[in-house]
């Protein structure tokens, strides 16, 4: 092997930003669509912003997602999906933060017949009773199911206590909630969430953008016509108080469910590519300081991780690991030393070009996807950012200066602006905790 | 509709004198590149006692090699803009990356590097031991459902020790593992000639062959070991088992039949594989609109083909059918298993009608498009269709198999399942693990 040495990475080709076509559609609906022929399919979102009270109230957003192909004037549950299998296509729908997604796909050339189903969906669901009772028992025993998962049981602690007093901290509608849902809450909520110019839609794939938009336009014809107007009400995130570790208990566990919380930039704020490159650095990337000191120095955990999360009201970050129950102090020590020392310390300039070509290409490939790509411009469009941040997130990536980066850092990951939630068996791990600082012990 | 859905491939091989095969499927659709490298080895190669080797050893392949340090393979694939990940099934182990084009030469210096010699030690070996313990306590000791029913669904259905152990691993054996067994493992599994190569996405072929052939052709060529089948015969009667779980809210039950094989039988495996779609593939699927929707009976219900979560396509035989249950328990398992049985047998009866397999051929095969939306996936892929298959052309010929598979073949594959004696497996809430 004397020949062979390490290759230079060699300067990284500029990567060229999808072209996304845009359109109101009807002069209402706001639609994106962009072609990748990678695959003889189209990735389709259809995203409706949460209003507040649709937010404060999960139980019918919840069950509504259940429920929305349940059956249409034209066609009961099976002859609907009978007929979006014929075409190839699968549709269904996600309830976010803030946002519900009406998210699928279809083989290309059946496009056309696609939309129409939609359009059936959006324009003559009608939630038939008996299938409600049964779609509210099932929802009710999938969240029986998800709150005995202990991400899931972490992740609700976590918005409880990031996001105090505002509508965020609603957390999964609870399973005798889900019971009581009627047939006719989830009709006034169709007919108030479905209104054309609160909608973002978005297509990608093996298509050609100003067809698929003008085909658009005219499956969805019907649903276009309807009027009415949603404001966005939600308002903004303010951060969270400093208190102490939030500990649920949860007898039993083998591990404890570290999560620290803070405050981020969001989409459209100037510091958020310097931020995207200080979170990389800390725990984004494999080669993290986080997954470096926690994993592979000290083999506490599996899947260390941080990552930040957009929502209309704000952005959020949060770093999260599962540990052995016996390591639970050690690993939030390190933990928070990593934090603390990307505040106080920096970054190196070895750290920060690593981190440049990670996010570059992770964003490349994030959207090199038709799914991820049909993905990132909804949460785009949802978001008020224009189809522009395919292009301008990656030089604003290129141009970041390791003080932007720091400053960035400083401004949202201080100590004592983190708030943090461990899930574990309290019998094993409150000791150690409360060695740190003051503990409030919950059950979930 | 055959035809729309096959794709014509442009892939470029070449075979190294060191025995390496190597794969090259040019897509220039997004500036990135997949570099993929599938071992002809998984969980059933692994010696007695030593359940869950060949996964750990998937994570010291990348403790660092001859020229790159611990953790400077993440780093270095980081630093270029690229992703990186492996994984390990019964059959095979697969490494991948997805890159910038312009990165291409990197990753394949570093597959090459690995592939030609590991540097590994006591701390780092100990290390990742204790990582794989807590990627099993994450995915199996602290999860409810955890690891049900892939882990011990094959340890009921089958009796030789290749296809039933558990691939995870016991602790106790984790704990032993050694640098010699690591040693061993290395030498007899992972030579040049019981590995393909994949080149996925932004490259010309040409160039990309050539690439391969500077940065691979000096690792030491060495035979080729064993890699399977494990045959096994069917089982003699049926086997249950009751296991419980005191993290779970609401019971489930696992039913595990023998297919056939992908390999020697491929048509019949695409009509088995048509068969789960038909059975649990979408709300209007047999065993969905009847237990969920109908008879509200079953909270989900779910068929498929492979073990430990992975593919069957990507397995040698055997392969198990799986019917997977969760229901709120107001019915007895015995009972729903009654229903599931009579939905096979009208299938085993009458077959599905042309309309019927119309649609599940279309909602198949836009389903393994799907599938392949990533490079990283794309490539991965490929590489493990060229290892078990010797033909990664099934990437774009799958869609045409599924349209091909007759109403009989589907009846004929229920008929199967019917005839056999299965594993049912139970796993109830409440007890000890």
């Amino acid at each position: 092997m004397s020949a062979i040495t390490r290759p230079e990475i060699g300067v990284m080709a500029k990567m060229k930003a999808p072209s996304v076509v845009e359109a109101l559609l009807a002069g209402r609906l706001p639609a994106l669509a962009a072609r990748r022929t990678a695959l003889p399919i189209v990735e389709l979102r259809l995203a409706v912003p949460l209003r507040r009270s649709e937010v404060e109230h999960p139980a019918v957003t919840s069950v509504l997602t259940e429920s929305l192909l349940a059956g249409t004037e034209q066609r009961d549950r099976f002859a609907l999906a009978d007929a979006l299998e014929r075409v190839g296509g699968e549709l269904h729908a996600n309830l976010g933060d803030d946002q519900l997604v009406i998210a699928g796909s279809v083989l290309s050339a059946n496009l056309g017949a696609f939309l129409a189903l939609l359009n059936e969906v959006l324009c003559a669901a009608t939630y038939p009773e008996r299938e409600v009772r049964a779609d509210r028992a099932r929802a009710a025993d999938e969240t029986e199911i998800a709150l005995s998962q202990p991400e899931v049981v972490a992740a609700q602690a976590l918005r409880r206590r990031q996001f105090a007093g505002h509508p965020y901290a609603t957390t999964m509608a609870s399973p005798a909630a889900l019971r009581k849902v009627r047939a006719e809450e989830l009709r006034a909520l169709h007919r108030q969430l479905f209104v054309p110019s609160a909608c973002h839609l978005v297509l990608v794939g093996d298509l050609s953008p100003r067809r698929a938009l003008s085909l658009s336009e005219e499956a969805l014809g019907p649903f276009l016509a309807g009027r009415g107007r949603r404001r966005d009400d939600i308002a903004a995130l303010s951060r969270a108080p400093f208190g102490p570790i939030e500990l649920v208990d949860r007898p039993g566990s083998v591990q404890a469910n570290l999560r620290v919380g803070a405050s981020a930039p969001g989409l459209a704020d100037p510091s958020w590519p310097a931020f995207a490159l200080a979170e990389a650095i800390l725990g984004g990337m494999f080669s993290s300081r986080i997954v470096t000191n926690l994993r592979e120095r000290h083999g506490y955990t599996y899947s260390p991780h941080t990552g930040v999360r957009h929502a209309r009201a704000g952005s959020s970050f949060v770093l999260a690991a599962e540990v052995a129950t016996a390591v639970t102090g050690p690993a939030l020590v390190e933990a928070r030393y990593e934090l603390a020392r990307i505040v106080t310390a920096g970054v190196t300039d070895t750290e920060l070009e690593s981190a440049r070509r990670y996010s570059t290409g992770r964003f490349a490939f994030q959207t090199g996807t038709l799914g991820g790509l049909a993905s990132t411009l909804a949460r785009l469009s949802v978001n008020g950012v224009g189809s522009h941040y395919l292009a301008s997130y990656p030089a604003a990536l290129a141009r970041a200066t390791k003080e932007e980066v720091e400053a960035a850092a400083r401004r949202f990951l201080a100590p004592r602006d983190l708030v943090t939630v461990v899930v574990g068996e309290a019998a094993s791990v409150h000791a150690a905790l409360s060695l740190l600082e003051e503990v409030r012990t919950t059950r979930r | 509709m055959p035809d729309r859905h096959s794709r014509a491939t442009n892939f470029a091989r070449a075979k190294l004198a060191n025995g390496l095969s190597v794969l090259v499927a040019p897509d220039r659709s997004i500036p990135l590149v997949g570099v993929a490298v599938v071992y002809n080895v998984g969980f059933r190669s692994e010696p007695e006692g030593r359940t869950g080797f060949a996964h750990l050893f998937e994570h010291l392949m990348f403790q660092g090699s001859k020229n790159v340090a611990k953790v400077e393979h993440m780093s270095l694939v980081e630093s270029a803009g690229g992703l990186m990940n492996g994984h390990t099934l019964p059959d095979l182990t697969a490494y991948y990356e997805a890159l910038p084009a312009s990165a291409l030469e990197l990753g394949l210096f570093l597959e090459a590097d690995r592939m030609g010699g590991l540097a590994l030690n006591e701390e780092n070996l100990a290390n990742q031991i204790e990582v794989v313990k807590e990627e099993i306590r994450v995915n199996v000791l602290n999860r409810p459902y955890g690891g049900f029913p892939w882990i011990p669904l094959p340890a009921l259905a089958y009796d030789s020790y290749p296809n039933a152990h558990n691939g995870y691993g016991d602790f106790a054996h984790l704990e032993q593992a050694s640098l010699e067994d690591a040693a061993d493992f290395y030498a007899r599994y992972y030579s040049p000639a019981n590995a393909v190569l994949v080149i996925a996405g932004d490259c010309e072929p040409e160039s990309a062959l050539a690439l391969a052939e500077r940065y691979f052709a000096d690792v030491p060529g060495r035979p080729a070991p064993f890699h399977g089948p494990w045959p096994e015969p069917p089982l003699p009667g049926e086997r249950r088992k009751t296991m419980h779980d005191p993290l779970i809210p609401q019971p489930a039950f696992a039913l595990g039949y023998r297919s056939v094989d992908p390999v020697g039988e491929l048509e019949r495996f695409v009509a088995y594989e048509v068969l789960a779609h038909l059975l649990s593939g979408g709300d209007a699927s047999r065993l969905r609109s009847r237990l969920v929707f109908r008879d509200h009976s079953v909270t989900d219900v779910s068929c498929h083909l492979g073990e430990f979560g992975g593919d069957g396509l990507l397995m040698r035989e055997p392969v198990l059918f799986q019917i997977v249950v969760h229901h709120p328990g107001e019915r007895g398992a015995d009972e729903l298993i009654g229903a599931i049985d009579e939905e096979l047998e009208q299938v085993a009866d009458k077959g599905p009608d042309a309309s019927e397999l119309e649609r599940v051929r279309s909602s198949a095969v836009a389903e393994h498009w799907r599938s392949l939306d990533s490079i990283l996936d794309r490539g991965h892929t490929l590489a493990s269709l060229e290892t078990v298959h010797g033909r990664a052309e099934l990437i774009e010929e799958y869609p045409t198999l599924l349209s091909a598979v007759p109403a009989d073949a589907v009846r004929a594959a229920a008929a199967d399942l019917l005839a056999q004696h299965r594993a049912v497996l139970e796993l109830m809430p409440g007890g000890a693990r």
